[in-house]
Formats: structure tokens, C-alpha cells, sequence
């Protein structure tokens, strides 16, 4: 790490720089913006945000672009709800815009004008855009001077050209980089992600090498560009903080097989294990001919506490995406969305995260309807599926877009630049302008629906040790006076302990499940809904409203997060749960959502153990899986965080598919990270 | 077939030899080292343990002991009632075909990665017949290791070595009174076997946990690197003394003591190693 980095790392640490912002409010715009139609109200929020920030730049900062606002425009509609963001989770195509800077966008707008030149709605679009690319020349221009005046004669350089004009080095690319990700941020889109940013980063990198650079200059170049992604990341709140969508992934293969690994992949890497910030937040592309150099590679960060790399299976990912109908190329270009659910970049508006089977919820409902009156297992397990298919009908009617449905009324704006057709055809984003329009709809908590599956088979009609009135009472009453019984159904077969009957249970839920979801319309620009076997906060929030269930959980209780096991279950260890977890065929159910494993961090004291955590991430590769995150994870040092956060800024874990600082997690995510290592850290 | 009786087996155990391992810890040790961090290894008779991660302290389990037996304690009862299943019968028994069968789930695994099976404790050679009849059953699928003290006969010795693919050797005291003292035992078996071990085909690592003031002298070092060198040992893994070991003592009832200064840090004198030709490697 050179000098600059460390201090440019000490400042970001340090947080002083949150002094310099300012706390705007609700910054509300109500009285100006109803008096203009919906899709009308993008621009002059945007306009107003840009106007509202000076320039501000942290130490040794090379790139500048960060938020002086805390808070960007609202307004409240005539329901009383407060609107600001709308949109994102979807990864822009930076490179096209850094490949022909805005004066090549204003070019493509002003050739589309000739050609719509009679269609007003088409001209009414594209007018808004040049002046969406006016606001951003405006800000850029600003802090153009800001740097010449503060002596930043790199950065003040290099925006004489940015971002009218292409990039012409890695530092320019990263910079306009930055002014990307700050203006959509500022135009309050959420979870803007960074897509494979080795791939189309590496031209600018490699024009670097020809020139001479050396790696200790890129990497520098990048290490501040990752400092400066941190900087603004707490203002970007998803659900909790830490939950900003900057994802980044890496590597992965060509449709030949070839490997997407290059020097940058690597220098990012080694940037992440260097600085150990929560962002980006990297994903690995792995398949089965990856080497095991990759894996330990990724360990290193694993080692580090990170949380990340996020491992995503080619093998597994691009069938799926080919079999809801992504074209071959768009497929094998396939990225995440801020957690994990499978995405295309530049040309997709897929909303993968617009419904959630919860999975415990439907079964739980299906046993106690069909108990009373089934004389054999297969009937409950028949009617379960039956509930599954019916709710998956119902979800996909609830929500898929409809006449109310603000998703088409309301405006993209801005973000239609960095998406694929929409300036061609002269579409905004909500209105057809890109290629995919589809939904994914979550999976949450299919081991514990599973679990009280098999505990039902086991008690009820194997062994016959209780019968199905006192199984219903003990659920009534939350167990409260059955312990015993809840004891019992506790000792009964878990997924997760690689027991063939309940992984078999499980594997009839999915299918059901993605037999009544893949494929099926939403009736959105052609769109199809996509079934995975992710939990976004759904783990906790779904599980809240869920009573007890027949596996011996409590009403409420969390289930395990995304594709993981209970978190009631005492496990046999990692060999059991990877083939718990892969005996499905998952190129059927690949909306997203990995298996979580928690590994103690004694397991990385020395270099054998590494490559020991790397080949249990191969092992799960090859067994099938479609998608791993784990966590090292040190117990005791939690629990004490939680005693102490004062002693702990900076302790980072992996909460459902994103990385954030323990200490900043509202207390049941850490509770529920915690409960993870009862039994097996 | 073989009976045997285990504590505990444990997937992806990462310092019990090459690549990715499944260890099976039996039940039983002759040895009663003070520092013991698997107390739960010691008896050969199945105990109640009682983890206390997620306790409710709702009281069922001893109120089922008390129940029994007039006053509260934990009986084998207990296991049933907790509502969080935090009690456990710890020292199963079982065949050895039952156990190969359990195992054997995993092998595929375990070959991927150049791992295996490892046969630890309590200490697996009071249970030879069983390991030896297991390794048998695992011969030509997977790579075994065993893990020992070497407390045993040569006889049993040798023919548990006969079986296996891997040896994991600990030495922890060279000088007889104060392994007399520290482990309840004499160490003239161990030191026999461990020349054996020797000179046998079969690969091996010698271990030695480092206790502080115990056996991280200058002087048990230098003997033990001494013996070390006869025996033609060019490596040797130091096992730092492991300041948790107390916890699983309150599992089982028990009280730790350990009649030395846990909080002192060991000593690892790898130059004192390096002396006598031997590379040390901390773990």
C-alpha cells in the first residue's frame, strides 16, 4: 500500500469528511413536483440535487464526486407516501458511456430526434435526456474549477475531457466511473451495482501497460477508486446499512469456454484483501475447469473477514438464464444484482426481487389443513405442493404490474442512458425502451419448510409417536407445554445433514415451485417471472409472520438466510451441507440466493487451512451448486462486539448477500448471524 | 464385526492431515493430561454434556433429574426434554460397519481434495481392534490417518499401524517423572512406538502441544528434538496451548485445573529445533 493509499484509507476511517455534509432534510419538493405528470418529475428532482452540491473531496482524493447532501429530493403523492428512489438494482452499461463520453450520447440523442422527429412522445423523452446530460456537464464543470483552485491538477486535467470525451487511460475510465455512480446516486436510484468491471475496465487498463505504467501505479489508481466507492456507501441505504448494491463481479468464461480472468481481475482482488472494505463487494465466476489457484485466490479475501468473494457457478447460472430466454450472449455476460440474484447487464430491467415464496409459511398451512384427513404422508406432501403451485399463481398476480402499478407510470429518467435501446427506440426504461423486463420471485426458508415436512413423516405416520391432533395443539400453543414433543420433533432428520429424505423433500417443493413460476408472463413488456431460492431480509421479516412450524421452530423465529440450513439445526459440519444442498438440479430454480456457510476463523491460522476452505468451495462447485458466500466467523469476538461496538469499527460480516460493519446491523441481524454459529462454529 | 464407542465426528477438521478430513474422535484415553482440551475423551463410559449456547435455563433438564433421583442433576432423561436440544449423549457406540457406512457419505469428497479419514480421540489405540478393523473396511477407498499418544503395547501398536496411511505422533513430555506427573502415565510405550514409528514405511508428523512452563522448557525441547534426530525427524508441528480448553470441562460438570499458568504464553524454541536439523512449524 503506498503512502497516498494509507492516508486516503485513514481519512475514509476516520469519517471526518462526513463533517463537510450537510443535513438537508426531507429536501422536499412536493408543491413543485405535483403540479407536473409522473413521468414528468425525474428530471427537475435530479436538476435540483446536482444544483443543491458543491464539490467536496476527501485527502489525497484524485477523483472528487461525493455527496454534500445527505438526503436527495422527496415529495409526498396524493396516497401520503414519501417517494424518492425508484429503480435500480440493475447494472448501467458504464462502458458504452465511458467508451463515447456524453458528447457521444448527446449525439445518438440528437440522430434519434431526426428520426422521431413527428412522435411527441419520443421527442419529449429524448429532450429530457440532453437535459439529464446538461445537469451532469454542470457539476462536472464545477468541480472542474474546484480542482484547479484546490491544486488538483490530475483530476482538473482529466475533466477538460470528462466526461464529454471517451476515456483514454484506467484513471480517466475510473473517473468517469465515479461521476456515473454519484449522479445516479444523486437521482436517488437504488443498489446501482458494478456489473464485471474486469471485463470492460480491462481495455483501459491495458492501454496503461502499453504506455508503461507500472502495477504498483494501477493498483494505487484503483485502491483509491475503491476508497472512493466507501465514501458515499452509508448514504446509500438499502434495508439496513451496508446494503448498498455495490456489487462487483469477476472472472468467469466465454461461451468457448475460455477464461475471463486477466491481470485486473487479480489487481481488484488484491485491492479488496489490501484495504478490507465492504466495498465493492466482489463475486467470483467459477465453473468446473476453474483452477484451484482461483479458489485460494478467493480465500485470501474470505481469510480476511470480508465476507465476500460471492461464488456464482457458470455451470449452473447460464443454463438457467438460457432456459427463461436470455439470448446466449447476454447469458454468458451474466452478473448479480446487489445481492445475488442473477442479472444481465447494460440491456435488462429484470426486477429480480418482486415477490417471495415463503416457503415455511405455505407448507405450515397445507399440514395443518390436510393432517386431520390424510392417511399417509403423500397426501400432505400433495397438498403442500398443491398450496405451493397456488401461491405461486397468486404472488405472480399480486404482483405483476397492473393500471395502479407506479413501476409504469412513473419515470427511469437518467438511468434509460445507461440502458441498452431505450435512446434507439426513444423509450424511458418504464415505458419498453430495454430488452428484458422480467421478475424473480424469492424462496425463503425451504429447509424449514422441509424440515417440518420430514418431522411430520417421521412422528406422525413412520414411527407414529404422536398423533396429528397433539402435533396441532403443540403448534397452537407455540409448544408451550409440549417441550417434550418439541424436543422430538427437533431430533428429527434436517436438511442439511445430507439425509437423503428431507433433501427429497425439498426437491419436490422447488420443482413445484418452479414449475408454477419459471417462465410464467408478468405481462410487462413480454417479461417472465423467474423462481429462486433467495432471502432477502425475507429470512427475518417472512419469518416473523410465520407461526410455529412442525420442524420444533418457534412462531417468529428466523429461518436460515437464503438457501441455507435452519438455523435450529445441529449440523454434521460442511461436507454434509454442501450435499444437502446440491442434490436439486439447480439450473431450475437459479433467480439467486446462495447457501451460506459460517467457517471458524481458526480454520485460516495457517496456509493449509486456506486451501482447505478453497477446496470446499471446489467441492461445492462440482457437486452443482449454483452459489456459496461464507463467513469467518470468530463467535466470541461477535458476542463481545455486541457488549462493545466502540472496540470493534470495523469487524465486517456477511448478513444475506451483502457485506456490512457488525456493529452498524440493527440487533436481530446480528442475533441472527450470532444464533448461525451455535452449532457449528 | 468390531464394536467401538465415539464422541464425536467432525467434517472438514483442517488440522488432522492432508487435504479435507473427516476426523472420528473415540472415546477413552489412558492418559490424563492436564491441559486436556477433549475432556469429553477421557472416560470410556458414555457421559451427559450440555452445551450452553442458546440455554434457556429453563430448568426441564434437571427438574427430570430431580424427578429421578431426588435431587436436580442432568440424567440421560434430560436429553429429551430440553427444547433446544442443547444436551447430548456423548459416546455413541457403534459397529464398525455402521460407522464406515456414516463415513462413507463423504469419501467422494474427501478424495477430491487428497483428504481422508482421521482417527483421533480420547486416545484410539484403547479401541484398536475397532480402528483396525474400520481402517480395514476404509483400505483402498480413502486415505487414513490415525492421530495418537502411542500409549499402547508394541503389539497393539503395530498392528494398527499396519493399517494405516498416515500417522499424526504427539510427544509431550521426554523426561519420565514429569510425564508421570503431568499425564498420569509413564512415557517409556510412547517413546518405544514412537521409535517404531520410525522406522516404519508409514508417513508421519510429530506434534507436540506446547504448555507453558509444562514442556516448552529449553531442556524438554532439547530432548525431545534430541530423540527426534535419533529417530532421523527432520520436521515437527507446535501446537500452542489452547486457552479455551476450560469451557468443555462446565459442559461436562466438571472443574478445570490445569496446575499451570494458562495465561503465560508458550515457548516455541524453534531454534532449538532448528539446532538439531528440524524445521518446526506452528499450527
Amino acid at each position: 500500500m503506498t503512502e497516498k493509499v494509507k492516508k486516503a484509507l485513514a481519512a475514509l476511517c476516520s469519517a471526518e469528511y462526513k463533517q463537510q455534509r450537510i443535513d438537508n432534510g426531507e429536501f422536499d419538493m412536493t408543491d413543485e413536483l405535483m403540479k407536473l405528470p409522473k413521468r414528468l418529475r425525474r428530471l427537475p428532482m435530479m436538476e435540483a440535487m446536482l444544483q443543491a452540491e458543491t464539490p467536496m473531496f476527501l485527502e489525497e482524493d484524485i477523483f472528487g464526486f461525493h455527496r454534500r447532501n445527505k438526503q436527495t429530493v422527496s415529495y409526498v403523492d396524493l396516497d401520503g407516501r414519501r417517494l424518492r428512489s425508484n429503480g435500480g438494482n440493475l447494472t448501467p452499461n458504464y462502458a458504452r458511456v465511458i467508451g463515447m463520453g456524453f458528447d457521444g450520447v448527446l449525439e445518438i440523442i440528437n440522430e434519434r430526434l431526426q428520426i422521431f422527429r413527428t412522435e411527441d412522445s419520443q421527442i419529449e423523452f429524448l429532450e429530457t435526456m440532453k437535459k439529464y446530460v446538461d445537469a451532469v456537464f454542470e457539476i462536472c464543470e464545477r468541480y472542474r474549477i474546484a480542482a484547479r483552485q484546490t491544486g488538483r491538477t490530475r483530476l482538473a486535467e482529466a475533466l477538460e475531457r470528462i466526461p464529454h470525451k471517451p476515456a483514454e487511460s484506467f484513471y480517466e475510465a475510473c473517473l468517469f466511473f465515479q461521476i456515473i455512480v454519484y449522479t445516479l446516486r444523486c437521482a436517488s436510484y437504488n443498489h446501482v451495482t458494478l456489473g464485471r468491471f474486469d471485463q470492460y475496465m480491462y481495455p483501459y487498463y491495458q492501454k496503461d501497460v502499453a504506455r508503461g505504467a507500472s502495477r504498483e501505479e494501477l493498483l494505487e489508481t484503483l485502491e483509491l477508486f475503491f476508497i472512493s466507492l466507501n465514501a458515499d456507501g452509508d448514504l446509500y441505504i438499502g434495508m439496513q446499512q451496508g446494503d448498498n448494491g455495490q456489487s462487483m463481479m469477476l472472472g468467469g468464461y466465454d461461451k468457448d469456454g475460455n477464461s475471463m480472468y486477466n491481470e485486473l481481475t487479480f489487481l481488484c482482488m488484491d485491492a479488496a484483501e489490501e484495504l478490507t472494505l465492504i466495498d465493492p463487494k466482489i463475486n467470483l465466476r467459477v465453473n468446473k475447469t476453474t483452477p484451484d489457484e482461483i479458489y485460494e485466490y478467493g480465500t485470501r479475501l474470505t481469510k480476511q473477514g470480508l465476507g465476500f468473494p460471492q461464488y456464482c457457478n457458470d455451470d449452473i447460472a447460464i443454463p438457467y438464464l438460457r432456459s427463461i430466454g436470455y439470448d446466449e450472449d447476454d447469458a454468458y455476460d451474466y452478473t448479480v444484482a446487489a445481492c445475488w440474484e442473477y442479472i444481465v447487464p447494460n440491456c435488462a430491467v429484470d426486477v429480480p426481487n418482486r415477490a417471495t415464496m415463503n416457503f415455511p409459511y405455505v407448507v405450515n398451512n397445507a399440514i395443518r389443513s390436510s393432517l386431520p384427513t390424510a392417511k399417509s404422508f403423500d397426501e400432505v406432501l400433495a397438498a403442500a405442493k398443491e398450496e405451493i403451485a397456488k401461491e405461486s399463481q397468486r404472488l405472480r398476480q399480486k404482483y405483476s404490474p397492473t393500471e395502479r402499478s407506479d413501476l409504469l407510470k412513473l419515470s427511469y429518467g437518467y438511468l434509460s442512458i445507461f440502458v441498452d435501446g431505450c435512446l434507439e427506440k426513444g423509450l424511458d426504461l418504464s415505458q419498453g425502451g430495454a430488452k428484458y423486463y422480467n421478475y424473480g420471485c424469492h424462496g425463503a426458508g425451504i429447509a424449514t419448510a422441509a424440515d417440518a415436512l420430514e418431522a411430520v413423516r417421521t412422528v406422525i405416520f413412520e414411527g407414529k409417536s404422536i398423533t396429528p391432533d397433539e402435533l396441532l395443539a403443540a403448534l397452537d400453543a407455540d409448544f408451550k407445554g409440549y417441550e417434550v414433543l418439541q424436543n422430538r420433533l427437533l431430533s428429527c432428520a434436517k436438511m442439511g445433514n445430507n439425509v437423503d429424505t428431507v433433501d427429497a423433500i425439498a426437491g419436490e417443493l422447488m420443482e413445484t415451485f418452479a414449475a408454477s413460476m419459471n417462465h410464467k408472463p408478468n405481462d410487462r413488456y413480454g417479461g417472465v417471472w423467474r423462481a429462486g431460492t433467495g432471502s432477502a431480509m425475507e429470512y427475518i421479516s417472512s419469518a416473523r409472520v410465520c407461526p410455529a412450524t412442525a420442524d420444533g421452530r418457534h412462531a417468529g423465529e428466523a429461518y436460515g438466510c437464503s438457501f441455507s440450513p435452519a438455523i435450529t439445526t445441529r449440523l454434521d459440519g460442511p461436507l454434509s451441507v454442501i450435499q444437502s444442498f446440491t442434490k436439486f438440479d439447480l439450473t431450475k430454480i437459479c433467480n439467486g440466493g446462495p447457501l451460506t456457510l459460517e467457517v471458524h476463523d481458526t480454520v485460516f491460522r495457517n496456509a493449509e487451512g486456506e486451501k482447505k476452505v478453497a477446496q470446499l468451495v471446489k467441492a461445492f462447485i462440482h457437486l452443482g451448486g449454483h452459489q456459496l458466500q461464507i463467513n469467518s466467523i470468530n463467535r466470541d469476538r461477535l458476542l463481545d462486539a455486541q457488549e462493545h461496538p466502540e472496540k470493534y469499527p470495523n469487524l465486517i460480516v456477511r448478513v444475506w448477500g451483502w457485506s456490512g460493519y457488525f456493529c452498524e446491523l440493527d440487533r436481530e441481524y446480528q442475533d441472527h448471524v450470532i444464533r448461525r454459529t451455535e452449532f457449528r462454529v | 464385526m468390531q464394536k467401538g464407542r465415539i464422541f464425536s465426528i467432525e467434517e472438514f477438521s483442517t488440522y488432522d492431515g492432508p487435504g479435507i478430513r473427516t476426523t472420528v474422535f473415540l472415546k477413552g484415553c489412558p492418559l490424563r493430561c492436564t491441559w486436556c482440551h477433549n475432556p469429553e475423551g477421557q472416560r470410556t463410559e458414555a457421559e451427559l454434556v450440555r452445551s450452553p449456547n442458546g440455554c434457556l435455563s429453563c430448568g426441564a433438564c434437571l427438574a427430570e433429574g430431580a424427578r429421578k433421583t431426588g435431587t436436580p442433576c442432568l440424567v440421560r432423561e434430560s436429553v429429551e426434554v430440553c427444547p433446544r436440544r442443547l444436551i447430548r449423549v456423548c459416546g455413541e457406540e457403534l459397529s464398525s460397519e455402521g460407522l464406515i457406512a456414516r463415513l462413507e457419505k463423504n469419501i467422494r469428497i474427501l478424495n477430491m481434495s487428497g483428504g481422508g479419514i482421521t482417527f483421533s480421540g480420547g486416545e484410539p489405540l484403547t479401541q484398536a481392534a475397532f480402528v483396525t478393523e474400520c481402517m480395514h473396511l476404509l483400505r483402498g477407498k480413502t486415505h487414513r490417518a490415525l492421530q495418537t499418544c502411542g500409549y499402547a503395547s508394541e503389539e497393539t501398536f503395530a498392528r494398527v499401524l499396519s493399517e494405516c496411511d498416515f500417522v499424526l505422533y504427539d510427544l509431550k513430555l521426554i523426561d519420565d517423572a514429569r510425564h508421570k506427573q503431568y499425564t498420569g502415565v509413564s512415557n517409556a510405550l510412547i517413546l518405544q512406538n514412537y521409535r517404531r514409528l520410525a522406522a516404519s514405511r508409514v508417513p508421519f508428523i510429530t506434534r507436540i502441544p506446547l504448555i507453558p512452563t509444562v514442556n516448552d522448557t529449553e531442556e524438554n525441547i532439547r530432548a525431545t528434538a534430541a530423540l527426534m534426530k535419533e529417530c532421523g525427524v527432520r520436521s515437527v508441528e507446535l501446537l500452542p496451548y489452547n486457552k479455551m480448553a476450560g469451557g468443555k470441562y462446565l459442559m461436562l460438570g466438571r472443574e478445570y485445573e490445569p496446575h499451570f499458568d494458562g495465561s503465560v504464553a508458550p515457548c516455541a524454541r524453534l531454534e532449538i529445533f532448528a539446532e538439531y536439523g528440524i524445521e518446526g512449524r506452528i499450527l
